[in-house]
C-alpha cells in the first residue's frame, strides 16, 4: 500500500506504535469475529422480535417493526459519525485511505437511513392511512438521507483516487454532520406548530414493558454489529477500487509513448 | 491585519465592479427571481386569497434558489479565467479571500432581495419594507450565502456543478429556511408558534459563517 | 558551523508530488542561490509545472520540504508569498476589467504601498498605458502576457517563478522580459522554458527534469562540506529512475 502523505519523519517508537499495533491485530480478527457474532445477534433479535416480545395493545403485530426501525436510526447516526471522523482525518492526514472509510460508511449510512424511512412509512400507513406523516424524526431523517446521498453523488463525479474531490466531499460531510443537531431542532420546532399525535407509540421508554426493552436492546446490538460489518466490507471494497484504479493508471502510463 | 482588511476590501470592490461590468449573470438571476414570484402568484392564486400565510414561503424559496444559482455563477467565472489561483497567490490567508467573496455576494444578493421585496409589496399590497423584515432578510441571507459561497468554491472540479450546487446546498439550508419563513411570517403578524425563530436564524448565520471560514483553507489546497 | 556567504533563495529537499500513487515530481532537491537565474528544462509532462506549482504554494507537496526566501514552504506563510512573483501558464486576468483595473486590484491585494505610481510605471513599461482603459478581453495574447508580467512584479518580489514566460511575446516584449526579470540584477529566477535557443542569454544554470526527477543540475550550489556530515553535492548526471 502506498505510504501516507506525510513529510518524511523518522519512525517513532512508543505508546502510539503499540496502540496502532494493537488496533491492527484487532482489525485482523474481523472476519473471525464479526460474521458469527452478527449472525447470533441477528438470530436473537429476530426470535425476540417475533416471538418473545409481547404483542402491543393498540397497534398489534405491526408494532414489532419498531425492533428494526429504532436500531436502524442508531445505525445511521453511527455511520454518519464515522463519516465525520474519517473526513476530519482525511483533511488532517491527507491519507486517501480515510476517503475509502468515509465512502464506505456513507454508503452504509444511506442504506440504513433508507431502511429507517421505509420502516417508518410501513409502520405509519396502517395507522394513519398515509405513507408519510411529516413526523419530526422522519423528516429530519429524510433531510439527512438527502445530505449523505448528495455526498456520495458529489464524490462519484470524479474517480476514486481524486484527492481534490475527496477533500471537497469531506468538507461537505463535515458541514452536514455539524448541521444535524440544528436540523433536528428546527424540524422539531416546525412540527410543534401543528402538533400531531405520536405515531410510534412503542418508543416511549417509561411505558415499555421489560420484555420489549430487552428485545429492543438485543436489536440495537444486532443492528450495530451488522452496521460495523457492512462498513468494514464497504470500506475494503472502496479501498480495493482505489488500488485497482491506481494500478490501471500506472499501466496506462507505462504503455503511453 | 491592515493588509488583510485591504485585501478583503480589494476583493469586494473588484467583485462589485465585475458584477456591474458583467451584469448578465446577476440580471438573469434577478429576472429568474422576479418571474418565480409571478409564477407562484398564478400557481397559488395569490391575487385573490389572503396572501400573508403564503408570502414568506414564496419569498424565501425564491431568494434561496436565485441566491444559490447566482453565487454559484459568480465563482464559476473566477475558475474559468484562472484568476482564482491569482487570488490564492496573494500574501493573505485564504480565509480573508473567502470573507471578501462572501461580502460581495452578500451585497449583490441583498440588492436583489430588496428589489424583490419592493416588487412583492406592490403586487400583493402588503408592506414588506419594514425594519424588522429587512433585518430578518439580512440575517437569513448571511446564513445561506456563507454556505453557498463555500460550496460554489468547491464546485470548480465537480462535473455538472450547476445542478449539483443546489442539490448539495439546500438540504443543509433547511433549518435556515424554516426559521426565516417563520420569522418573516411572525413579523407580518402570522401565527408562528413560540419558538425563537430569529434567534435560530442568528445562530445559523454564526454557525455557517464560522464553519465555512474554518473549512475554506482545506478546500483550496491542492 | 560555517555559514555559506551566499544566501540560498530556493532550496528543496526531496520534494515529491503524487497524484493517485503516481509520482509526477520525484524527490527533487535543488539549491539555487540568491540572484541566480536558472532555466528549468524538460519535455512535456516532465513535471516542470507541478514543481513550480509547489514552489508557489498552489500545490501542496506529498513529501519533502522546501525553503523559499528563508521561509519554510510547509508553514505556508502569507509573508512568503509577498516575496514571490509568479508568471504562470495562463495569464490569470479578469477579462472584463481594464489593464489598469486589473493591475490596481492585484497591487492592492498584494499590499503595494505606492499603488497608483507603481501601476503607471509598470503599464508604461509594458506598453499598455495608452490602452489602460480598454477591457483586457480585446487585447492580444501578447498583451495579456505583458500585463501578466507586470502583475508578476508589481509587488517587487525577489524570487520569480515563471512557466514558459516567452509564450506569445514578440521580440520587443521578450526584451522587456529580459530587462525586467530574466536579466534583472538581484532577482532570483527559476523559469521553465522551451526556448533552448535563448538560455545562453540569461540563464546561469539549468535544471533538467525527466519523468519528475532531476537528471541534470548545473545550477544548484552544493552544501558546504563543513556544515553537514553527509555530502549533499548534486552530481552533474543522474540516472533516470
Amino acid at each position: 500500500m502506498s505510504a501516507p502523505g506525510h513529510a518524511i519523519d523518522p519512525p517513532r517508537r512508543g505508546p502510539r506504535d503499540a496502540l496502532s499495533a494493537l488496533l491492527a491485530r484487532v482489525y485482523a480478527l474481523r472476519w473471525d469475529v464479526l460474521p458469527p457474532l452478527t449472525g447470533v445477534a441477528m438470530m436473537a433479535m429476530i426470535v425476540g422480535a417475533l416471538i418473545v416480545a409481547p404483542r402491543e395493545l393498540i397497534e398489534g403485530e405491526l408494532q414489532r417493526i419498531m425492533y428494526i426501525h429504532v436500531p436502524s436510526a442508531n445505525a445511521f447516526y453511527l455511520a454518519f459519525f464515522i463519516v465525520f471522523v474519517a473526513s476530519l482525518l482525511l483533511l488532517w492526514t491527507r491519507d486517501m485511505r480515510w476517503d475509502a472509510v468515509a465512502r464506505g460508511a456513507a454508503t452504509v449510512g444511506v442504506l440504513f437511513t433508507g431502511l429507517t424511512l421505509a420502516t417508518g412509512a410501513i409502520w405509519g400507513k396502517p395507522i394513519w392511512g398515509v405513507w408519510w406523516t411529516w413526523d419530526a424524526r422522519l423528516t429530519s431523517t429524510l433531510i439527512l438521507f438527502l445530505i449523505y446521498s448528495g455526498y456520495l453523488l458529489a464524490r462519484s463525479t470524479s474517480d476514486v483516487n481524486d484527492e481534490q474531490t475527496a477533500r471537497f466531499s469531506a468538507v461537505y460531510a463535515i458541514l452536514g454532520f455539524l448541521d444535524i443537531p440544528i436540523i433536528i431542532m428546527s424540524v422539531r420546532w416546525w412540527r410543534t406548530l401543528h402538533p400531531q399525535p405520536i405515531v410510534f407509540r412503542g418508543l416511549e421508554r417509561p411505558a415499555m414493558p421489560m420484555e420489549m426493552f430487552v428485545v429492543l436492546l438485543t436489536g440495537m446490538a444486532a443492528i450495530l454489529l451488522l452496521t460495523l460489518w457492512f462498513i468494514v466490507l464497504r470500506t475494503e471494497a472502496e479501498r480495493l477500487a482505489q488500488r485497482t484504479e491506481s494500478l490501471r493508471a500506472a499501466i496506462d502510463r507505462r504503455e503511453a509513448p | 491585519m491592515v493588509g488583510d482588511v485591504n485585501a478583503a476590501l480589494a476583493v469586494v470592490l473588484k467583485d462589485l465592479r465585475l458584477t456591474w461590468r458583467d451584469r448578465a449573470g446577476w440580471l438573469s438571476a434577478a429576472s429568474f427571481a422576479a418571474i418565480s414570484v409571478l409564477i407562484y402568484s398564478f400557481a397559488f392564486d395569490l391575487a385573490t386569497s389572503d396572501v400573508r400565510p403564503l408570502l414568506p414561503g414564496v419569498l424565501w424559496v425564491t431568494f434561496l434558489f436565485a441566491g444559490v444559482i447566482a453565487s454559484g455563477q459568480s465563482f464559476q467565472r473566477e475558475s474559468e479565467q484562472g484568476t482564482f489561483d491569482a487570488l490564492l497567490l496573494a500574501p493573505v490567508s485564504p480565509s480573508v479571500l473567502y470573507f471578501g467573496k462572501v461580502v460581495s455576494n452578500l451585497i449583490a444578493l441583498l440588492v436583489m432581495e430588496v428589489a424583490l421585496l419592493l416588487l412583492a409589496t406592490i403586487l400583493f399590497d402588503t408592506m414588506l419594507i419594514t425594519a424588522e423584515l429587512v433585518l430578518i432578510v439580512v440575517i437569513g441571507t448571511i446564513g445561506y450565502v456563507s454556505l453557498t459561497t463555500l460550496l460554489s468554491t468547491m464546485g470548480s472540479r465537480l462535473r455538472s456543478r450547476t445542478m449539483l450546487l443546489p442539490v448539495l446546498a439546500l438540504p443543509l439550508l433547511v433549518p435556515m429556511l424554516i426559521a426565516a419563513v417563520r420569522a418573516t411570517g411572525a413579523s407580518l403578524g402570522e401565527p408562528s408558534g413560540s419558538a425563537p425563530w430569529t434567534l435560530l436564524l442568528v445562530v445559523f448565520a454564526l454557525w455557517s459563517a464560522a464553519g465555512a471560514a474554518l473549512l475554506f483553507p482545506s478546500v483550496v489546497e491542492r | 558551523m560555517s555559514e555559506s556567504a551566499i544566501e540560498i533563495a530556493i532550496e528543496t529537499t526531496a520534494l515529491t508530488k503524487r497524484y493517485a500513487g503516481l509520482s509526477v515530481v520525484r524527490a527533487v532537491s535543488i539549491r539555487l542561490p540568491q540572484g541566480s537565474k536558472t532555466a528549468l528544462l524538460g519535455a512535456n509532462g516532465a513535471g516542470k509545472t507541478t514543481l513550480l506549482g509547489m514552489l508557489t504554494t498552489l500545490i501542496t507537496p506529498s513529501e519533502g520540504e522546501a525553503r523559499i526566501a528563508g521561509f519554510r514552504l510547509a508553514d505556508n506563510h502569507a509573508a512568503m508569498r509577498r516575496r514571490i512573483g509568479v508568471l504562470a501558464h495562463s495569464p490569470m486576468l479578469y477579462e472584463e476589467l481594464t489593464p489598469l483595473e486589473n493591475l490596481a486590484f492585484f497591487a492592492r491585494l498584494y499590499g503595494v504601498e505606492d499603488r497608483e505610481a507603481r501601476c503607471e510605471e509598470l503599464l508604461r513599461l509594458v506598453g499598455l498605458w495608452l490602452r489602460r482603459h480598454e477591457p483586457v478581453a480585446v487585447l492580444s495574447r501578447g498583451y495579456h502576457q505583458r500585463l501578466a508580467l507586470a502583475r508578476a512584479i508589481v509587488h517587487r518580489p525577489d524570487v520569480l517563478l515563471l512557466d514558459e514566460p516567452e509564450t506569445g511575446l514578440d521580440g520587443e516584449a521578450v526584451a522587456l522580459l529580459d530587462e525586467l526579470v530574466l536579466c534583472a540584477p538581484g532577482l532570483t529566477v527559476l523559469a521553465a522554458t522551451h526556448r533552448h535557443d535563448r538560455i545562453g542569454e540569461w540563464a546561469g544554470g539549468t535544471v533538467v527534469l525527466e519523468r519528475g526527477a532531476v537528471v541534470e543540475d548545473t545550477a544548484s550550489r552544493p552544501v558546504e562540506p563543513a556544515a553537514t556530515d553527509e555530502a549533499a553535492t548534486p552530481e552533474p548526471a543522474w540516472s533516470a529512475t
